[in-house]
């Protein structure tokens, strides 16, 4: 990677960041644990469809561990990285079958997979598999925020897609 | 490639899908006269919401931290704990359908008919 290309994800980062913290500020919108906007993923998925899957990788994976120092929650990376791989390998596979104009699909995609990754390690964890009970309706949430996160992702790439690419 | 009229379609009927699973549990709740608390998917405690008179408060200590649960007719709420999160104690009443559960603590609370099991504690 040369160095435009590092401090173009650096400034990646730090936006994503800037969004994951400001969130963590919104009061919940429910009680139930496990919805969230998930607006820096705003970032992942622009990320992935201008620039490939290892810088979109890379800016993730940055986010995620200082994310996580702000939160002060690092139990909440161990529980948030099954459901972040799985959303994340969504992405790649879906990148492969969709148009440019329908990447909001991967998005909602991906937000599918990582609730069931987080309700995956949230069975396992504590052994109790009827923590699936919760996977209906986090999808539901899951679905609204990931079509939400991919048509500002859509719009994003559309708009300044062809700067980030250069 | 794929229509972007059938992503529509198909992630409709996902939503649909996952709304009325969501109803269904809902209007179905597993039933709520016992309540019983498993750490490490092992059951601590079992409490007969039934015949709980006024509120009780009590503490069970995971090993991982305290979650002070207070159980009163029929229902049952995390009061207070000592995780960063506090999901739990944000969940409110509850009296049946979903489980309530605490991660940092592994700390699971489920509704049932009956006591979870022949090693059941007496509430």
């Amino acid at each position: 990677m040369n160095v435009k290309g590092l401090a173009r994800d650096a400034v990646l980062t730090a936006v994503a960041l800037g969004i994951f913290v400001v969130e963590l500020q919104l009061p919940a919108l429910t009680p139930i644990p496990g919805v969230k906007l998930g607006l820096a993923n705003i970032v992942t998925v622009v990320a992935m469809f201008t620039l490939g899957w290892a810088d979109a990788a890379g800016i993730l994976l940055c986010r995620l561990v200082l994310g996580s120092f702000f939160a002060g929650n690092m139990m909440a990376l161990l529980y948030s990285a099954a459901g972040g791989t799985l959303a994340f390998l969504t992405l790649l596979l879906l990148r492969r079958v969709l148009a440019e104009n329908q990447l909001w699909v991967a998005s909602v995609f991906a937000a599918m997979a990582h609730n069931l990754g987080q309700v995956l390690v949230a069975a396992a964890v504590t052994a109790t598999p009827s923590i699936f009970v919760y996977l209906p309706v986090l999808l539901v949430s899951g679905i609204i925020t990931g079509l939400l996160t991919g048509l500002a992702a859509q719009y994003t790439v559309s708009r300044v897609g062809r700067h980030l690419r250069k | 490639m794929v229509k972007t009229r059938t992503w529509i379609v198909l992630i409709s009927a996902l939503l649909l899908l996952s709304l009325g699973l969501t109803l269904w549990l809902w209007l179905h709740p597993t039933g709520g006269r016992t309540a019983n608390i498993y750490v490490d998917g092992e059951l601590v405690r079992s409490v007969d919401l039934a015949a709980v008179e006024g509120e009780e408060t009590f503490t069970v200590d995971t090993g991982r931290g305290l979650n002070v649960i207070t159980v009163s007719e029929g229902r049952l709420r995390v009061s207070g704990a000592d995780c960063p999160d506090k999901v739990c104690v944000n969940s409110g009443w509850l009296s049946g359908s979903a489980p309530i559960v605490c991660l940092p603590h592994r700390l699971v609370i489920k509704f049932a008919d009956s006591s979870g099991g022949p090693d059941a504690v007496a509430g």
